[in-house]
């Protein structure tokens, strides 16, 4: 197999960029609680870690080749954002590895890492140092995202003097500016007003395009068969089943219903229980 | 397979991290040293913020302390009765390395908690928080500098040679801050308790050290007090302040150079635990 070369941003057909092999993800609840120094040294006398660990995720088995754009879906905490942030890099697995091939990016909330005392301007510097960006292609990344961002003459005022509006789009314009390799997605971003918001999504899509590969994590299904040519449904921190798009949401949706039987039948039968004892209550 | 594969390959990030302290120190110092514009950006941000709401601004660094100075001056000099030369100089040179240590720690001790939004969401070396918030702490502290020089005007008989062993003091207070600095911004990850418990046992800290009176006078009445005090890192620094502006003499070099010593362990301790640490940040804040 010869790999052809690699021409601009063309993503190399069949290549691996993200391979998953066994992947757990613990949380220690004993830690995770806001704990006050009582909590946590009562809690380190229980050897026993069964009742005080989480596996928000567990034995995940995944890879995604180059080219190819993967959904993750399903309820919530099925321990979807936590396996984007795994492959993120920001949690480090407990259990198992992941590999990935090329520079990995997740879009920040919009806004996070602000200063509201600096200008616009040096917000720019600072969210690009906190990203790991240099500060040459800073330097030319920033007449970009200043007018993607439409703020004019107030990048040169403090941040804290910015409409909500304004900061989610300078906060956009950033966490955009840069192409990863990989790029993971936790839903679709939906800013500002109606003209920003269609800017905003044309941009996400040119984003997508470009990637290498992407991992989007999300609710709204319309874009999973829209975005993604695979699909992952999680549950419980395991897959449940992996496949083409449509599939994929078709066996959620199916899924959903159940629990919404199961859930409706067990509220029935738990509104029962008290019926027996109305008499006794009402006698008095 | 054969297929080529990307030069951009991350090691494998794999479960249980097998690190050795070597390579984790080795890891921390060389993130400190790489990511320093991040650390540029976040001093500057920090100076910004700190005064933002006042008029004065920055210039506070300069009037803080010399309200302190006066206060002092009054209560002892004044109240006590405790006369003693060039009190205001005496006191001085204690006062301001003060309020730089404490500023250093404070800070240096929010600045995890306050970026739990950051560290949820991206991968970037968290040993450059309490790092940038002591270093805009220094850059404060400089700035104070001032105050000193306005002080020495009435004390312009005062200023000897020794002046030159300043930094080399400061040098020393700082990585032994900086040590600090790095183990409670950690520390309070886990116990938010530190943060009430902190003021407290800096201000005993203070009265422990001498700041408002000199090693040499408690040493009359108890011998024995004055030499446990004497392992105090402040009451080291202190002394040689006081010795190179005050007392117009050399600083305690031993002291300097074991406290310096002892610091860069305490650095080197600090920098690892906070490397060990490091990856359940996202998980606990």
């Amino acid at each position: 197999m010869t790999a052809p070369t690699m021409t601009g941003i063309a993503a190399i057909k069949g290549q691996p960029a993200v391979e998953v092999h066994d992947l757990g993800i613990r949380y220690d609840l004993r830690l995770t609680r806001r704990t006050t120094l009582k909590g946590s040294l009562a809690g380190m006398f229980r050897r026993d870690s069964s009742d005080t660990d989480f596996w928000a995720i567990r034995h995940l088995t995944f890879s995604l080749a180059q080219g190819e754009s993967l959904a993750v879906i399903g309820p919530n905490g099925a321990g979807k954002s936590t396996l984007l942030l795994a492959l993120a890099g920001v949690l480090q697995p407990s259990e198992g590895d992941i590999v990935t091939h090329g520079r990995v990016s997740t879009l920040l909330t919009l806004g996070a890492g602000f200063e509201m005392e600096l200008t616009g301007r040096d917000n720019i510097d600072l969210v690009g140092a906190f990203l790991g960006i240099d500060a040459r292609q800073m330097a030319e990344l920033t007449p970009t995202i200043i007018e993607f961002a439409e703020i004019g003459p107030f990048i040169d005022a403090p941040v804290k003097t910015y409409s909500s509006g304004m900061r989610a789009r300078l906060g956009f314009s950033i966490a955009t500016a840069t192409t990863p390799d990989i790029l993971l997605l936790d839903e679709v971003l939906g800013t500002g007003d109606q003209t920003f918001r269609a800017r905003s999504q044309a941009r996400v899509r040119e984003l997508v395009d470009r990637a290498k590969a992407i991992v989007l994590v999300t609710h709204d299904l319309t874009f999973v068969g829209e975005f993604c040519n695979r699909a992952i449904l999680l549950e419980k921190g395991q897959i449940i089943r992996e496949g083409p798009p449509g599939e994929i949401v078709d066996l959620y949706r199916q899924r959903v219903i159940q629990h919404k039987l199961l859930a409706e039948e067990g509220a029935k039968r738990f509104a029962s229980v008290p019926k027996a004892d109305q008499p006794l209550v009402n006698s008095r | 397979m054969t297929g080529q594969t990307s030069d951009a390959i991350t090691p494998p990030r794999r479960g249980a991290t097998g690190r050795g302290p070597v390579s984790l120190v080795r890891s921390g110092v060389t993130e400190i040293f790489e990511r320093r514009r991040l650390t540029r950006y976040l001093v500057g941000a920090e100076l910004k913020q700190t005064h933002a709401d006042t008029v004065f601004g920055q210039l506070w660094w300069i009037f803080d302390p010399l309200l302190q100075m006066a206060v002092y001056f009054v209560l002892v000099v004044i109240i006590f009765n405790r006369p003693t030369p060039a009190y205001p100089l005496f006191i001085f040179v204690a006062i301001l390395p003060w309020k730089w240590f404490t500023a250093s720690i404070n800070e240096a001790m929010l600045s995890v908690t306050g970026r739990q939004n950051l560290i949820r969401q991206i991968q970037f070396p968290k040993l450059i928080l309490p790092t940038a918030a002591v270093t805009a702490a220094t850059m404060s502290f400089l700035f104070g500098l001032i105050a000193l020089a306005i002080v020495y005007l009435f004390y312009l008989d005062r200023v000897s040679i020794w002046l030159i062993c300043l930094p080399v003091i400061a040098g020393v207070q700082f990585v032994f801050t900086l040590a600090l600095g790095i183990l409670f911004s950690a520390l309070n990850a886990f116990f938010r308790d530190i943060q009430n418990v902190l003021g407290h046992v800096l201000r005993l800290l203070f009265y422990l050290s001498p700041a408002l009176y000199s090693l040499s006078t408690i040493e009359k009445d108890h011998p024995t007090a004055a030499a446990i005090l004497a392992f105090n890192p402040f009451a080291v620094l202190f002394e040689s302040y006081r010795a190179v502006t005050w007392g117009t003499s050399p600083p305690n070099t031993i002291g300097l150079a074991l406290l310096l010593g002892f610091s860069l362990v305490l650095l080197t301790v600090a920098i690892y635990l906070f490397k060990r640490v490091e990856p359940t940040f996202a998980r606990i804040l």
